[in-house]
């Protein structure tokens, strides 16, 4: 036998010398020490608590060897991350493996506890009697109460696991309440209907003058309508420039929608109409804090809006009791000054100008929108008759205003209100088999009961008012959670997301809650009650009474398979809408995004009234951007892609006969000046771009697209072909072809896109893009200036790069597949815990019976493949319900999937993947734990 | 029951004398010549399991003889862990004794 030593402190005396140390030495002694605590960290705190800083020690001795037989510092380390990368998440899986477990029923019976139940037991019957319900109920209370307390852990998960559950629905459904439930803040807001014009192009376009005033004069369903449009107006006459949002309204926009004037008055018909307009307007509460500073002479005051001067007449109040206009309201939604709808800007006055503007209206009483649908074809064909030129293919209709705000927003809402729906019921699912569980294992404790006098109801009883106090606790802390989750949603403010700022509680949200926690007392009380029901009690009774390894495991395993499906299901949705998200990303825009500045501004009419000042004026802007250094390209553009601004017009190619108008092919309508291709590097496919020689005394000349040139002149050369548009004089000659470009979303439809010459048909309306070299956003002021130095009084706003208006449009979309993906998550995990539950609690049943199979020569791994492999059968059927359930609900939601369909394999086979993986994992650990059974001990369970 | 090959070093080594971490390390290594060469990670996760069934204890700190006056924490076998390494070792033994008796150990 080798000779031991006699003392380990020879040891460390022997390989560490400490005689000279030099002050780097103490230096790399002590980074060695700290490097030690800091892997140390990385172990459960448990075991820190116990053994960390015997840890550190020895991590510090070996460092300190290593170095002093000469290694280098790396490989010292890398030594001590290997070591700890090795244990520490061994350490953490026990850590949580036995968390676990703690708070499943411990399975081993001991006489203590059997003495403990007795106690409890007889307590319970021996008061029993005469009793009325109340009192009967208490004791109940009572009685889960101290349950709780000898196991918190156990009521603390289960009660924590609902309220995540309660606490999300309560808030989703408070968002949705908000939005699609609660009626517009109108009075009488279930009358409102908005009415659109109807053509063969677009089934909801924009109402003319002529139309407003024949269904005001007609009063068949329709009580009183309105005529409104939001635009950004000029304010001058002050030292800056500035731009406020107007809206342009018939004085009936006010009955209409029920608006009140705080001060001053509010115009009227005769104020508003064409032809009699006065110079009057009136301003929002808001504007009347923030410009005005409620000054009460606002009132009177004069004001230069678009080079017009109007007098400030009124103060209007915000809607029925409202402290303030919503800022996203729909009809009155950040609009801080209300002009005559006669001063709307167009170039031959409203009358002429055909369909212009929104309209809102409020029925009769009583009145349903079909009947006022009716009503209105009857009217469309009368105006048709009386002039067949204007009124050629146009039909009118109604919708209830609530779904025009609203239906946007429907399926997103109600896919998320579905999403928190399935992540509740998977806490409802995982809760009950934990209160399942133990019910069966009280089997002998509900048979003494049972035996010592309470009758089987009695039991039940107590069962069910268990599963009640859990849903109470749950639904308390869950409501809190929730409403503090919309208030911290409320401070981020995610941009573009139909989240209302105010979510103020009211009745429907308390009484949503309510049935929420009825139904989950229920769910989870149901199983427990039905399973200890039907215990026999004499059996249980008998002596030597094992548990049954089978006790209960259908409905243990069905419904495992039920929560697994649901996590899935709600998986795959929102694996979808994330690929839905990506194709939208990704999606090619036909330009370049990065790099380039914009900004809008709208010239006044009264300031240039000629075509050509408007030319002059864009000519001269130009010219100063160009000469802004880190300008590399500038050019304007009517609408900036992405800027939810743009026009179509009809067109008729020459040379073919004339279609009908009112059936005239429509092409998206861009007016441009030369550059612009160039600045958003747009390919130029063929002929050339515009020059400054295409101007008001030359002839028209247009660009078209791809699509364009595909769809009238396929496989022909387009270049000098002519067509015509209604609202230009003569043929139009198309001198170029460039590539096709997305303007709305980043995945609709090609179509056609035709280019006109800004020199050769201004309108005031116009952006500024501008390809810079440096940061996008660094030449504001230059280009401001510049822009100042035509015009001193020329507002200017929407200063944006290209890149950000573009990531805008997505921010919706985005955000909703951040949340969907979040639940899922959530759900998944669930599921796992909840398999995890199942397997384990199933091992602790049956751990006699694997204790004899091992004590007989089963090799442990054959134990875990058998339970790992149970697990993956009760997977795939999960899995197969779910994926079925995810295509059902793939098909409904399919309005908000864009570039995917429903039924894509990768979203789906993903997701059975992952489930597949959560599954196996949850399966493995108290699988492990089964084959590692001590067959002696196990044999000697009971 | 299942005692772990580390585990009972770890007992072997503690039942001479008390001893801090890094003197465990090198005692097993010494122990079976050079075979088993323990990384701190794992013997204290073993030392943990050992502290919490009661097998090891701490003893109180002694100040290490060095120049250096770090304390340090020493480990002692409780006498649970004494008799648990008695156990293993009679187990041991016996089989030992078997093997012997059919001609498996080379050594007398």
């Amino acid at each position: 036998m080798p000779d031991v030593p006699r003392s380990a402190h020879q040891n460390t005396h022997t390989e560490v010398d400490l005689s000279r140390r030099s002050a780097r030495e103490i230096r790399r002694a002590k980074a060695d020490r700290r490097f030690a605590w800091w892997l140390v960290w990385l172990y459960p705190p448990a075991f820190r608590r116990d053994v960390g800083l015997g840890l550190v020690d020895a991590l510090d001795d070996r460092m300190r060897a290593r170095r002093a037989k000469g290694a280098s510092a790396i490989s010292v380390r890398l030594f001590a991350v290997v070591d700890t990368v090795r244990n520490a998440p061994a350490e953490w899986i026990a850590t949580i493996d036995e968390m676990l477990r703690a708070v499943t029923v411990r399975l081993k019976p001991d006489t203590t506890r059997h003495a403990e139940d007795v106690s409890v037991v007889s307590g319970f019957s021996r008061t029993r009697g005469g009793r009325t319900v109340i009192d009967k109920l208490l004791q109940d209370v009572r009685y889960a109460l101290r349950l709780w307390r000898r196991r918190p852990g156990f009521a603390a998960i289960a009660i924590m696991t609902l309220a995540l559950g309660i606490g999300a629905n309560t808030a989703m459904f408070s968002i949705v309440n908000a939005v699609l439930l609660r009626p517009l803040p109108y009075p009488s807001a279930d009358r409102l209907v908005s009415v659109w014009a109807r053509t063969k192009a677009y089934p909801q376009s924009l109402v003319s003058y002529d139309e407003y005033e024949a269904i005001q004069k007609e009063h068949g369903a329709v009580e009183s309508i309105a005529l409104w449009l939001g635009q950004s107006v000029n304010i001058t006459g002050s030292n800056e420039p500035q731009r406020l949002v107007g809206s342009f309204v018939t004085a009936t926009f006010f009955d209409v929608l029920g608006l009140q004037a705080e001060r001053g008055r509010l115009f009227t018909e005769q104020e508003s109409a064409p032809g009699t307009v006065q110079p009057v307007a009136v301003i929002s509460r808001q504007l009347w804090r923030e410009r005005f500073n409620e000054d009460p002479s606002a009132v009177g005051r004069t004001i230069t809006v678009n080079g017009n001067l109007l007098t400030i007449v009124g103060v209007v109040a915000p809607p029925s009791g409202m402290t303030e206009s919503p800022r996203d309201g729909y009809f009155i939604g950040g609009v801080d000054m209300f002009l005559p709808v006669a001063l709307y800007p167009t170039p031959r006055g409203l009358r002429a100008a055909g369909g212009q503007m929104l309209s809102v209206a409020r029925l009769k009483p009583g009145v349903t929108v079909s009947t006022a649908n009716a009503d209105l074809d009857v009217l469309a064909k009368r105006l048709l008759a009386a002039d067949p030129k204007t009124q050629a293919g146009r039909g009118l209709t109604s919708e209830s205003a609530h779904e025009t705000v609203v239906g946007a927003s429907r399926t997103s809402l109600l896919l998320l209100l579905a999403a928190v729906g399935v992540v509740l019921l998977i806490a409802c699912v995982n809760v009950s088999q934990l209160l399942l569980a133990r019910a069966v294992d009280r089997q002998k404790e509900i048979a003494l009961r049972a035996a010592l006098g309470a009758s089987r109801t009695a039991v039940t009883r107590q069962l069910t008012v268990e599963a009640a106090m859990m849903a109470v606790a749950a639904t308390t802390v869950g409501f809190l959670l929730g409403r503090w989750a919309l208030a911290g949603l409320a401070w981020l403010q995610p941009p573009s997301v139909p989240i209302p700022k105010q979510v103020p509680l009211d009745g429907s949200v308390l009484l949503f809650t309510g049935g929420v926690a009825i139904f989950v007392a229920m769910l989870c009380g149901l199983a427990p009650a039905l399973r200890s029901s039907r215990t026999d009690i004499s059996r249980v009774l008998q002596a030597g009474f094992r548990r049954a390894s089978g006790e209960g495991r259908r409905l243990r395993d069905g419904l495992a398979v039920v929560e697994m499906a649901m996590s899935v299901a709600l998986v795959a949705i929102s694996a979808l809408l994330i690929q839905s998200l990506l194709a939208m990303q990704q999606a090619p825009l036909g330009f370049d995004v990065s790099n380039v500045f914009t900004l809008e501004f709208r010239l006044p009419q009264t300031k240039y009234s000629k075509p050509e000042d408007i030319a002059r004026f864009f000519k001269r802007a130009i010219e100063n951007v160009r000469a802004i250094p880190g300008v590399q390209s500038a050019a304007l553009v009517r609408a900036v892609p992405f800027s939810g601004n743009g026009g179509s017009t009809g067109y008729a190619v020459e040379g073919r006969p004339v279609p009908d108008p009112a059936q005239l092919p429509q092409a998206r309508f861009h007016l441009v000046t030369p550059d612009y291709f160039k600045t958003l590097r747009i390919p130029l496919l063929k002929g050339r771009d515009f020059t400054e020689r295409d101007d008001l005394q030359a002839p028209l000349v247009s660009v078209i697209n791809e699509t364009f040139a595909k769809r009238e002149w396929p496989g022909e050369d387009p270049i000098g072909r002519q067509f015509t548009t209604p609202n230009t004089q003569g043929p139009i000659t198309v001198i170029g072809v460039v590539g096709d470009t997305k303007h709305y979303t980043a995945t609709e439809p090609a179509i056609p896109q035709l280019y006109a010459a800004h020199y050769q048909v201004p309108l005031i309306f116009c952006s500024l893009v501008a390809r810079v070299s440096g940061p996008t956003m660094a030449i504001t002021n230059d280009v401001q200036r510049a822009i100042w130095a035509v015009d001193k009084d020329q507002p200017v706003w929407g200063v944006r790069s290209l890149e950000g208006k573009v990531e805008a449009t997505q921010g919706q979309p985005r955000f909703l597949a951040l949340l969907l993906g979040f639940f899922a998550g959530l759900a998944l995990l669930l599921a796992g815990v909840g398999i995890y539950g199942v397997t384990s609690y199933g091992v602790s049943q049956r751990t006699h019976e694997i204790g004899i199979r091992l004590a007989l020569g089963a090799s442990g791994d054959r134990v875990l493949r058998e339970i790992v492999a149970r697990g993956a059968r009760l997977t795939l059927i999960a899995v197969a319900i779910g994926l079925a359930g995810a295509i059902a609900m793939g098909r409904l939601a399919s309005a908000v999937l864009f570039g995917v369909t429903p039924v894509d394999p990768a979203a789906l086979v993903g997701a059975a993947v992952i489930l597949g993986i959560v599954s196996i994992v949850a399966c493995y650990i108290p699988a492990r734990r089964a084959s590692r059974v001590d067959p002696v001990v196990a044999l000697g369970e009971e | 029951m299942n005692l772990r090959p580390v585990e009972f070093h770890i007992l072997l080594a503690l039942a001479a004398d008390e001893r801090h971490g890094y003197a465990l390390l090198q005692e097993v290594a010494s122990l079976t010549d050079g075979e088993i060469q323990l990384e701190p990670g794992t013997l204290y996760r073993a030392l943990h399991r050992m502290l919490k069934n009661g097998w090891v204890a701490e003893s109180a700190r002694r100040p290490a003889a060095d120049q250096d006056d770090e304390r340090r924490r020493y480990y002692r076998l409780t006498p649970l862990g004494r008799r648990i390494a008695s156990t293993e070792a009679e187990r041991l033994w016996r089989l030992v004794t078997i093997a012997r008796a059919h001609r498996l150990l080379s050594r007398a």
